[in-house]
């Protein structure tokens, strides 16, 4: 019987073919072979002002990315399962998606910094880790959730809505949190409990309660292992990120409630400032910024930094401010797509006006 | 042809029953998954969503047909699939159990280890003649070049039975084995053809003298599965063990043992049932004529129906060789090999087409532990590497000089050490062609009294020269005299010629063989030997009788004790004359 291997072997070419192929050059849309950005800025600064523990390696603005991807998946998975059930969610595109831009914002850094093994290395953990979550979630969805599915995948069984609750609690707690904090234990007994076992759709009740259970079991194993791999092989990080700017706006001068103090002002009227690092940054520099205020280092670092908006399909902008890296649609929301733009520190604040003039959604900034 | 080998791949992913091997496993899922993604793809893409639906049923179905396929393996029934509703660990099971468990090494619950055979390879029972409304049959060889329509086939399962059979007709009557002779010793046309097979029962057994009673209907194989847990070994028997001690005793059989010769010396006694239906016993003492004519008498004058037989230990050996050419084999055979008392088998291979370089190959007791797992042969389905390579041996340019030269020299780099039954359970299957319609195979041999070796070697080679015959393999055998039966083929110390070669089916070329093999037959005779009788008929009456001098002694005594040539075949059809 040497056909069978004859022909797999076929099989596996032809698929691997279409898998390939397919959003091959629609799910990721890079503005340009390799490198779009200029070379100068590309470079770590030689002379910060920055307090040394403050300072994060220029390269990590691009390399962050693939890390929040993971961040910004998830919100759309949630938003998704508000209206629709999980089980038609486009899993294998968004393994492509951010393969591809890891792929992208690597092109960027290649070759003016030196490798970042480490950031490489948890980069390759969390994404394979995610490719497989995403590829069992896709398997079992086309095997099974889409015969129990109900007609135009409506969010109807209690356990639909529980998932839809938990992926919208789970990404509000990783904008802030790291993942494997999660406490995914203590939503078994809540599904358990919270779902009725008879009633209409019962097949889809069992179906989704399987898959559940299963995800909740395997991700507070999976949790618990990372948290002991990363508490010995990575430095607790810092809550905050370390931003120096020209000179302190009225708001903070006057002591107005909400705003941020500074921790160190400088003789040319320049401050050190500690803002709220992750989530909370961007609103915090768009504040900033809409105050007049100018950066001039970040973490330490003068030169590039990625952030990404959220704006329409039709969105084309330009700007000697900035350059534009590659967008990616938002394929559960038509019409939107995300913008990866770099800018330089120094330019940081009219990029921000710009894209708030625009009436652009700034989704996140990569804070090193 | 079972379902199995006509669609082995529907067979493989569409039904549950047997087992499968891990790396089956393996290839299959991925066939399996690859196969549904490009197709849900295209249905998706070309069709609409509504047409990829019906790829479930294959999914699922092939899914399940083969995990089960693979529990079995491990001699779990297909329920564990189950295991799957309980979450996390039953997957995780479930994965090991499919992808990584081994399998149990020996037949189970739900059949025999993957690719291996349940049984020997077998002939059939009589092929149904389609359209016909009488017990008519047609029985053929393994060659499948002598079909011959016989009016009935009767399987008895009992000595009475036969007998009564026997005493209640008149007919001509033919009688099968396992039927693996060449040339229509087991069918006439219209006889009441009688197969054996169904008398296969062990009747007596003692360890302690070494011997067995058998019924004249079993197998080699058979009687080596039952005597091997008692340490003991046929002691004389052929390489392969396919065929029935019936049919090896009536052509007198003989292997490739050292200080050995024909199967009569195996032989103690034995009982026959004669053409009127009595039953006789017959050993060196009691009824010697019928003892000497029936060994080696082709059923000329009875059915035998059971057999008191010789045993001898079962030990390892080791395979040792020496390459050598050819003058140097009679000198090297007489100092090295035939008084060794450590040689158990012996065999010389020529090679062709020049016949001048051999290999001489003996396998030597050995106390050091054999390199194989079982005790005995373990069957297998295929044989694609030995089918491969015989084809590539008689069909491709340079095949023998590639043989020769690298694939034997491989073959022979490795010391296998096996045991005395294992080394003699080899399954015919290994030699059947894909097809034999076109061509065959098909085996020729020659005794010749050890002093013209050389003389006939060189007669030999001339002769498959002149004609182009195709041989693949000239294996040269020894044999001590005969004690006595009337068709002997070793009347004093030979060497066999045993020649395998390969033919086309034409009448032409069937006409071709037969002029070349009368002239090896001369080329035998020409030196006081013999040619072998359990293949095709193609020596002249004369020829015959200058080979088997006593041949008109065991026709006198088959007038006597078949006065109506009730037992007929080709043999006896072609040479006996009715005075
Ligand atoms: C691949 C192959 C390898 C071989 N190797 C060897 C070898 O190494 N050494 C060797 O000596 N021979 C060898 N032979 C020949 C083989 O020994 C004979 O063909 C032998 O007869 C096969 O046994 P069988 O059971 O198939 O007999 P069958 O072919 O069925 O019968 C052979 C003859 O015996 C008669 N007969 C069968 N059973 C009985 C019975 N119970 N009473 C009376 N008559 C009976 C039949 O009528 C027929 O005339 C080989 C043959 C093949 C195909």
């Amino acid at each position: 019987m040497l056909r069978l291997p004859i022909l797999t072997v076929l099989m596996v070419l032809v698929a691997s073919f279409i898998f390939l192929r397919k959003g091959r050059h629609s799910l990721t849309i890079p503005a340009g072979e390799g490198c779009v950005v200029p070379k100068d800025w590309l470079v770590s600064n030689p002379h910060p002002v920055t307090p040394v523990e403050h300072i994060r390696p220029a390269d990590q603005t691009f390399l962050t990315y693939p890390e929040w991807f993971l961040v910004h998946s998830p919100a759309e998975i949630a938003d998704y399962a508000h209206v629709k059930t999980t089980t038609t969610f486009p899993y294998v595109s968004h393994i492509k998606q951010l393969w591809q831009s890891y792929s992208v914002v690597y092109d960027q850094i290649k070759g003016s910094f030196p490798f970042n093994t480490g950031y490489h290395i948890m980069i390759w953990v969390i994404g394979v880790s995610t490719t497989v979550e995403y590829a069992m979630k896709s398997l079992y969805e086309t095997i099974v959730g889409r015969l129990t599915n109900p007609t135009h995948g409506e969010v109807v069984t209690d356990e639909d809505k529980f998932n839809a609750r938990f992926a919208q609690d789970y990404v509000d707690f990783i904008r802030v949190s790291p993942w494997y904090e999660f406490d995914f234990a203590s939503r078994i007994p809540a599904l358990l409990s919270g779902t009725s076992f008879f009633g209409t759709h019962f097949l889809r009740k069992c179906d989704r309660k399987y898959m559940l259970l299963t995800e909740l079991l395997v991700k507070a194993g999976y949790g618990y292992l990372i948290k002991l791999g990363t508490k010995a092989s990575y430095d607790e990080a810092l809550p905050t990120t370390a931003v120096i700017i020209d000179q302190l706006p009225t708001a903070i001068t006057t002591g107005r409630p909400g705003s941020v103090s500074p921790t160190k002002t400088y003789a040319d009227g320049s401050a050190l400032l500690l803002l709220p690092r992750y989530e909370a940054f961007h609103p915090a520099v768009s504040a900033l910024a809409q105050q007049g205020v100018t950066f001039r280092e970040i973490a330490g670092n003068n030169s590039a930094l990625l952030l990404t908006v959220l704006a329409p399909a039709t969105w084309q902008p330009a700007s000697p401010d900035f350059r534009l890296v590659f967008t990616q649609p938002i394929l559960t929301k038509p019409g939107l797509k995300r913008v990866a733009l770099v800018t330089q520190v120094k330019w940081l604040d009219k990029t921000v006006r710009f894209v708030n003039e625009q009436g652009v959604k700034i989704e996140h900034v990569y804070d090193y | 042809m079972r379902l199995k080998d006509k669609l082995p791949l529907s067979y493989l992913l569409f039904t549950s029953r047997g087992r499968i091997h891990r790396a089956t496993y393996w290839i299959v899922s991925t066939f399996i998954w690859s196969t549904f993604y490009v197709l849900h793809t295209a249905l998706h893409d070309l069709v609409g969503v509504w047409a990829t639906y019906f790829l479930y049923p294959l999914l699922v179905g092939s899914l399940f047909a083969t995990a089960t396929k693979r529990l079995h393996d491990a001699n779990r029934s297909g329920y564990w699939l189950l295991a799957v509703l309980i979450p996390v660990l039953g997957p995780i099971w479930l994965f090991y159990q499919l992808g990584f468990k081994k399998g149990t090494p020996k037949i189970n619950t739900f059949g025999t280890v993957p690719d291996e055979a349940a049984d020997y390879f077998k002939n059939d029972t009589g092929q149904l003649i389609p359209n016909l409304n009488t017990k008519e049959r047609i029985i053929n060889d393994v060659t499948q070049l002598n079909p011959v329509v016989v009016a009935e086939v009767f399987r008895p399962l009992s000595v009475d039975e036969l007998r009564e059979r026997i005493r209640s007709t008149t007919g001509p009557v033919s009688v099968g084995g396992g039927r693996f002779s060449m040339g229509g010793q087991t069918a006439s046309s219209h006889s009441l053809h009688i197969d054996m097979r169904g008398l296969n029962q062990v009747l007596d057994f003692s360890k302690d003298d070494r011997t067995i009673s058998v019924q004249a209907g079993i197998r080699w194989c058979d009687i080596q599965r039952f005597i091997d847990p008692h340490d003991l070994s046929i002691k004389i028997m052929q390489t392969y063990a396919n065929f029935t001690v019936g049919g090896a005793l009536s052509v007198n059989c003989h292997g490739r043992y050292m200080g050995h010769g024909p199967l009569i010396l195996a032989v103690r006694s034995m009982n026959i049932v004669l053409a009127d239906g009595s039953l006789v016993r017959a050993s060196r003492t009691e009824n010697p004529e019928v003892f000497f004519g029936a060994i080696g008498g082709y059923n000329g004058i009875g059915i035998i129906v059971s057999v008191e037989l010789d045993l001898e230990e079962n030990l390892a050996v080791r395979r040792e060789y020496y390459k050598l050419t050819r003058p140097n084999y009679r000198t090297y055979f007489a100092d090295s090999i035939r008084d060794n008392p450590e040689a158990v088998f012996h065999n010389g291979d020529m090679y062709p087409p020049s016949f001048t370089n051999m290999r001489a190959v003996t396998w030597v007791k050995t106390l050091e532990k054999p390199t194989v797992k079982t005790r005995l042969m373990p069957l297998r389905e295929s044989y694609p590497l030995e089918r491969y390579f015989l084809w590539a041996f008689t069909e491709t340019f340079f095949g023998n000089w590639r043989r020769e030269h690298i694939v034997d020299p491989l073959l022979y780099l490795s010391k296998p050490i096996h045991w005395r039954n294992y080394e003699a359970g080899y399954d015919v299957a290994e030699l059947e062609p894909r097809s034999r319609t076109k061509r065959t195979y098909v085996l020729q041999e020659y005794f010749v009294p050890v002093r013209h070796f050389d003389e006939f070697a060189g007669k030999m080679s001339e002769i498959f020269n002149r004609y182009h015959v195709n041989v693949i393999n000239v294996s040269i055998r020894h044999a001590l005299p005969d004690s006595g039966s009337y068709l002997a083929w070793a009347r004093e110390e030979v060497f066999a010629f045993v020649v395998y070669y390969k033919q086309r089916t034409s009448e032409i070329a069937k006409n071709e063989v037969a002029i070349w093999t009368r002239e090896l037959i001369d080329a035998a005779v020409s030196v006081g030997g013999a040619y072998y009788l359990p293949y095709q008929a193609h020596a002249t009456s004369e020829q015959f009788h200058r080979a088997y001098p006593n041949a008109g002694k065991l026709f006198a005594l088959k007038k006597k004790l078949d006065p109506n040539f009730r037992f007929h075949n080709v043999f006896w059809d072609t040479y006996y004359e009715r005075l």
